[in-house]
């Protein structure tokens, strides 16, 4: 399957990807996208919001990805690596706040957090 | 916007390049335009040491400033002013001794030189010297000097930095005194002016932890203002109608001249109001200055400073300043159809004022001031008769014998811990020790009350009074000013039989002489009813030392020989300050005078007097001076002999008898109480500074707070206001900011939503414009 | 956008699938779940068939592949965010990441691609699950399947997908319209070339073992240390490192054995073009690493003077024994 897969995409490798195709894939990114931002505004876990900006992420990554096949340049692939880069920055430092507000109130939810509006 | 681009470029070019200015020759050399001078004729260049006697206070002033700094604490501030002050009156002796006749200028430095368009305002730090200068130089630097030794013992008890202080100020004094009458100019006046206010404010508030003393200070200083706005605004409109600030300038204007010569003919309609306006704003700041109705009541008041101060400042000195600016103004005066009447009048009108207040008054002190508020409204009275020889003359003797009686009183004070209460003190002549205070009193009190041809003050007065007679439809102003030489008889003898003459008792005051900041003068208990004749046993007065019985024994030697001053040159100018003044701009040549002489003898003819003057007239049927000294001879005797009669100490070396019976208690009282409330209207100065606080003050307060409840009812509404739309904005949005995260995420999103259709619709419309 | 999708159809799916998605939200009543994803499923297969209608006629349709891989992506999405225990948040999250790599390789993107498995599904999501584990209480055993009330409701999801869905359409309206407009770019051998120029041992190397090569032999270096490689005319200038003397071979010769694959040009891309980038992205990594250690640090000073109390304790009683 995975072969076939590579064989197909080889198999394209070449020609630069059509408006419509892209339009399949920008459509798709961009669905994940903003439901990534859904989950972000509406779930209360810290946790699950952090994934949902993963998921906003991997938007972001196809549509780069999607791009740079489009232009044959090897840019979107590159600034998705930036992309991973960011993410697991982003992923430790707020997995160690998470870590640290979890112990501070022992639950995940964000309204926990209220009276930090000042 | 023309005519404007030259002016600006002449002044910048002065401003930027002084060397352009100094080049033009007009511009360096102001007194070379001066050459058709009339009255005053070709001002030369005088010598350079004539700048020593502004400059000697002024170092004075510099140096006791360092040793305030240095924290001097030894007599060495006196003996540099007094030293520096010497200095200074012996160059001005040689000023006078070298004088020619015809007035120079020396100049310093250039100060102010602003040329603009045709036009250009020359200021210079220089001097003008002519003989008013010179007589008024003499007696301020020569008093100055005395009062200098006098103050170095007595305020011996300040030494330290209160010490350097007084000096330093006094220093300060006379030089803006010099400034003020040698300044060749109105500006030079003017800084004088406001640098002898200063220290005026500086040294009635020496004793600054006084509350009384700060008052005082400021009072002085506030009333002073008002006489100051006017003074600036006459020095701005002489600038603009004469074009010049320069006395030598302005007096050899054309256009001045020419309005004299219009005035002596009683022409005043040729006249323009711009010029006659000159006179009376000039007038305004006069009267500021030199205490007159209705701008007075600083003077009394300012006896709350150290009694030198009030000696030299407020008696002899810095108050006939207003004096010598009509003086010296004089054609200016004489070009304004009222201005000369009003002064005259307000004149009368003070010295009579301030008579009646002083008969009723019980602070020694404060009874020499209204004396002298008094015989400065003589002065006016000259001024505004046409005669400044009288006024002048005046002046002179006025600053002798009134310095005199101030020091007096001051050694009195000094010497009895503050006291001044006239009702607490008797016999002081008596003393051990006070013998030469006694006799300086005496005749400090027989000029102030112009006993007959032994006194100097006689002669004065009787020039001013005199004029009065003979100046048709003024006579009103003779036999008022007649009463107050009267009244002012019996007060000042009322304070020599009460204090000086009878048994020997003292209360001392309050002040305790070990105390850095003695507070003199304090607590003066006016209620009669509270009068206690307990001594405080252990009190000794100690007695005046070397320093102040010199400095008396001069001023009443120079009281009493002023005498000879009106018969020198007497046939000419009547004396010699007649002769001073005549050969100045304040010289007023008076047809009256020698009409009256001449009506006297008999060759009386018809003279065609200028137009609304009345022919004058013999007084009594003989000559108008003669009749006065009749007159005030024996008006000023009588008052003597009414103050005796009331005051005068019971059985009084068997020439009168005295209805005093002890200190407190005299004849006095009990005729006093037949005129019911007057003597305490009196004693309470006519309230005037209540009717002043009533008309002036208390409205001034009510219209402060209106516009303080405007200020912060519309103001800081108007402010409150804008701060509150915003309060009021983050209210109705404050709920969105809830602190949970996913809020701000929405509100964020939303943003980028909106912001996001908007770009889109645009893009759109643009799109399919295109 | 019309020669893409019709715009009715996009803002019809774009509302199907907001209203799909906020009804599968959780909330307390939990039965609109699977309406919500057959609301969303029907959005999404209405966007693929308004897509693939438009693709058909001008002959764009994209591989098959990207059919199923796109519908498990955008479903494992859908129920990553609706689903109340973050475990199984995670575990969906996985799996989006495994679609979203089939097609970077239908994207021929595969190093990415297995980048993407080994970093985020292999690194990233197994710290989340482990701090999932560490940040949620242990559940009893008599309340095992309570759900925690902050997971279970969901806050604003109608005005959370309307302003979500109408940042799609804005999104896709935006992206339509102008890929219309974006030309792609044509078959640029020259860029290919360029690369390999760049890299003469590769070349080197493949000659070789396409025995191109003889073992004396190797490719002209330039001045700057280019392959003498022109791009233009195909020929590679081939000389003998003994001898000095040179041969050329043309691109009939050398064509099928010797290409830039993706992973060479997106090295040489990433440290050609992007030096820079790696190092902030380097700086990132390293100040994520440091703020992660210190936030999560435990502040332990307490304890330790415990232990220095107990310590000293210890040694008081042993001295004392000692004495006694």
């Amino acid at each position: 399957m995975i072969d076939s897969a590579l064989v197909l995409a080889q198999q394209s490798f070449p020609a630069p990807l059509g408006d419509s195709m892209l339009a399949h894939y920008l459509f798709v990114s961009a669905a994940m996208f903003v439901i990534g931002l859904v989950g972000f505004v509406t779930r209360k876990n810290m946790i699950i919001m952090f994934l949902c900006t993963e998921l906003m992420f991997q938007g972001a990554g196809l549509a780069l990805i999607a791009f740079g096949r489009h232009h044959l340049g090897a840019d979107g692939q590159t600034f998705v690596i930036f992309v991973l880069c960011v993410a697991a920055a982003e992923a430790a430092m707020a997995l160690a706040l998470v870590v640290l507000l979890f112990r501070h109130r022992e639950t995940l939810s964000a309204e926990a957090w209220k009276e930090l509006n000042g | 916007m023309i005519q404007l681009t030259p002016q600006l470029t002449t002044l910048l070019s002065t401003l930027t390049n002084p060397m352009v200015a100094l080049s033009d020759p007009a511009a360096a050399d102001p007194h070379a335009a001066a050459t058709t001078a009339h009255a005053v004729g070709e001002v030369g260049h005088g010598p350079a040491w004539v700048l020593l006697i502004p400059f000697l206070p002024l170092l004075g002033f510099v140096l006791n400033a360092i040793y305030a700094a240095i924290g001097n604490k030894s007599k060495l501030p006196a003996w540099t002013t007094v030293g520096l002050l010497a200095v200074a009156f012996a160059t001005t002796l040689s000023m006078f001794l070298s004088y020619d006749g015809s007035p120079y200028t020396v100049h310093a430095f250039d100060w102010i030189q602003v040329h603009f368009g045709d036009k250009s305002m020359i200021a210079d730090f220089s001097f003008y010297v002519d003989k008013l200068t010179i007589l008024w130089m003499l007696f301020v630097t020569g008093l100055a000097t005395l009062i200098a030794l006098y103050a170095s013992e007595y305020m011996s008890n300040d030494i330290g930095t209160g010490y350097c202080r007084f000096f330093s100020a006094f220093g300060l004094f006379v030089f803006s005194m010099s400034c003020l009458v040698m300044g060749d100019n109105l500006l030079m006046l003017y800084l004088g002016w406001e640098g002898v206010g200063l220290c005026s404010y500086l040294l009635i508030g020496y004793f600054y932890k006084k509350p009384s003393a700060v008052a005082a200070a400021k009072k002085a200083f506030i009333v002073n203002r008002i006489g100051d706005l006017g003074l600036a605004l006459g020095i701005y409109l002489t600038f603009v109608h004469f074009g010049t600030l320069e006395f030598a300038e302005l007096f050899s204007n054309e256009k001045l001249m020419g309005y004299v010569a219009d005035a002596s003919v009683g022409n005043f309609s040729a006249i323009p109001g711009q010029a006659q306006w000159i006179a009376l704003l000039l007038m305004i700041g006069a009267f500021g200055k030199s205490a007159q109705f209705p701008l007075y009541v600083w003077l009394p008041d300012a006896m709350e400073g150290p009694t030198p101060v009030s000696a030299l400042i407020h008696a002899a000195t810095m108050v006939t300043a207003g004096v010598y600016l009509i003086a010296r103004m004089y054609p200016v005066f004489l070009v304004s159809e009222f201005a000369l009447p009003t002064v005259a009048w307000i004149g009368t009108i003070t010295a009579v004022l301030a008579a009646t207040i002083g008969m009723a008054q019980f602070d020694i002190k404060r009874i020499m001031a209204y004396s002298t508020v008094s015989q400065l409204g003589y002065m006016f009275a000259g001024l505004g008769l046409l005669t400044t020889t009288g006024a002048a003359f005046h002046v002179l003797t006025h600053a002798f014998f009134k310095a005199l009686l101030f020091l007096a009183c001051g050694a009195v004070m000094h010497g009895f811990a503050g006291q001044l209460d006239l009702r607490k003190l008797s016999g002081v002549a008596w003393m051990k020790g006070w013998g030469i205070v006694g006799v300086t009193m005496l005749i400090g009190c027989m000029n102030l009350a112009g006993l007959p041809y032994i006194t100097s003050g006689f002669y004065s007065k009787d020039m001013i009074i005199a004029e009065a007679f003979v100046t048709p439809g003024y006579s009103i102003i003779g036999w008022l000013l007649i009463v107050t030489a009267i009244l002012t008889a019996y007060y000042t003898f009322r304070v020599y039989f009460r204090v000086f003459v009878g048994p020997q008792h003292a209360e001392p005051g309050n002040e305790h002489h070990d105390h850095d900041d003695h507070a003199h003068g304090e607590e003066h208990n006016h209620d009669a009813g509270q009068h206690g004749d307990h001594h405080s046993s252990g009190f000794h007065p100690h007695a005046p030392g070397w320093a102040v019985n010199v400095v008396l024994a001069v001023l009443a030697f120079a009281s009493i020989a002023a005498i000879s001053l009106a018969y020198i040159d007497k046939a000419e100018h009547h004396g010699w300050v007649g002769s001073m003044v005549h050969d100045s701009t304040a010289y007023f040549h008076s047809p009256y005078v020698e009409q009256a002489h001449h009506a006297a003898e008999g060759t009386a003819h018809a003279v065609d007097g200028p137009v609304g003057f009345k022919a004058p007239k013999a007084v009594f049927g003989m000559d108008a001076h003669t009749a006065m000294i009749l007159i005030t001879g024996i008006g000023g005797i009588f008052g003597v002999l009414v103050a005796a009669f009331f005051h005068g100490p019971k059985g009084w070396q068997g020439l009168f008898i005295g209805g005093r019976t002890e200190a407190a208690k005299c004849r006095m009282d009990a005729v006093a109480r037949r005129f019911g409330p007057i003597p305490k209207m009196a004693e309470n100065k006519w309230y005037v500074d209540e009717i002043y606080h009533a008309i002036l003050v208390a409205p001034l307060r009510v219209f402060s707070h209106v516009l303080h409840w405007l200020d912060k009812l519309l103001v800081d509404g108007l402010v409150n206001l804008f701060g509150f739309l915003p309060r009021l904005f983050a209210w109705v949005i404050r709920p969105s900011q809830s602190g949970v995260l996913q809020g701000y995420a929405v509100n964020m999103a939303g943003g980028v939503v909106i912001l996001l259709v908007v770009v889109i619709v645009v893009v759109l419309r643009a799109g399919g414009a295109a | 956008m019309e020669q893409i999708i019709s715009p009715i159809a996009l803002y019809v799916v774009c509302a199907l699938g907001g209203l799909g998605v906020a009804m599968a939200l959780p909330r307390r009543d939990t039965k609109l779940q699977i309406t919500g994803g057959v609301v969303f499923a029907a959005a999404a297969g209405l966007a693929a068939l308004a897509l693939g209608l438009k693709a058909s006629g001008s002959g764009g349709l994209p591989n098959y592949f990207f059919y199923p891989f796109a519908a498990l992506g955008l479903g494992a999405s859908v129920r990553m965010i609706t689903h109340p225990r973050p475990v199984y948040s995670a575990l969906y999250f996985i799996l989006t990441i495994i679609a979203s790599c089939g097609m970077y390789l239908l994207l021929s993107a595969e190093f990415m691609a297995f980048a993407l498995v080994i970093i985020y599904a292999g690194a990233i999501l197994i710290t989340y699950l482990f701090v999932i584990m560490l940040a949620t209480q242990a559940p009893s055993s008599t309340q095992e399947e309570l759900i925690d009330e902050t997971d279970a409701v969901s806050r604003e999801p109608v005005l959370a997908a309307a302003i979500a869905f109408i940042l799609l359409g804005i999104l896709t309206t935006a992206m339509f319209r102008g890929v219309g407009e974006v030309h792609p770019a044509g078959n640029d051998r020259t860029a290919l070339n360029g690369v390999l120029a760049n890299l003469p041992k590769k070349v080197d190397l493949k000659l070789k073992r396409a025995g191109l090569l003889e073992a004396d032999e190797r490719v002209l270096r330039l001045d700057d240390g280019t392959a003498a490689l022109d791009a233009s005319a195909g020929t590679i200038v081939i000389e003998n490192v003994d001898l000095g003397t040179t041969r050329m071979i043309d691109h009939e010769q050398w064509g099928d054995h010797l290409e830039a694959t993706n992973l060479d040009r997106l090295g040489f891309n990433l440290m050609h073009d992007h030096p820079m980038t790696i190092e902030i992205a380097g700086i990132i990594l390293l100040m994520a690493m440091l703020g992660a250690t210190v936030l999560a640090r435990k502040h332990t000073e307490f304890e330790e003077q415990l232990k220095a109390s107990h310590a000293r304790t210890l040694g008081l009683d042993n001295s004392t024994g000692d004495r006694s």
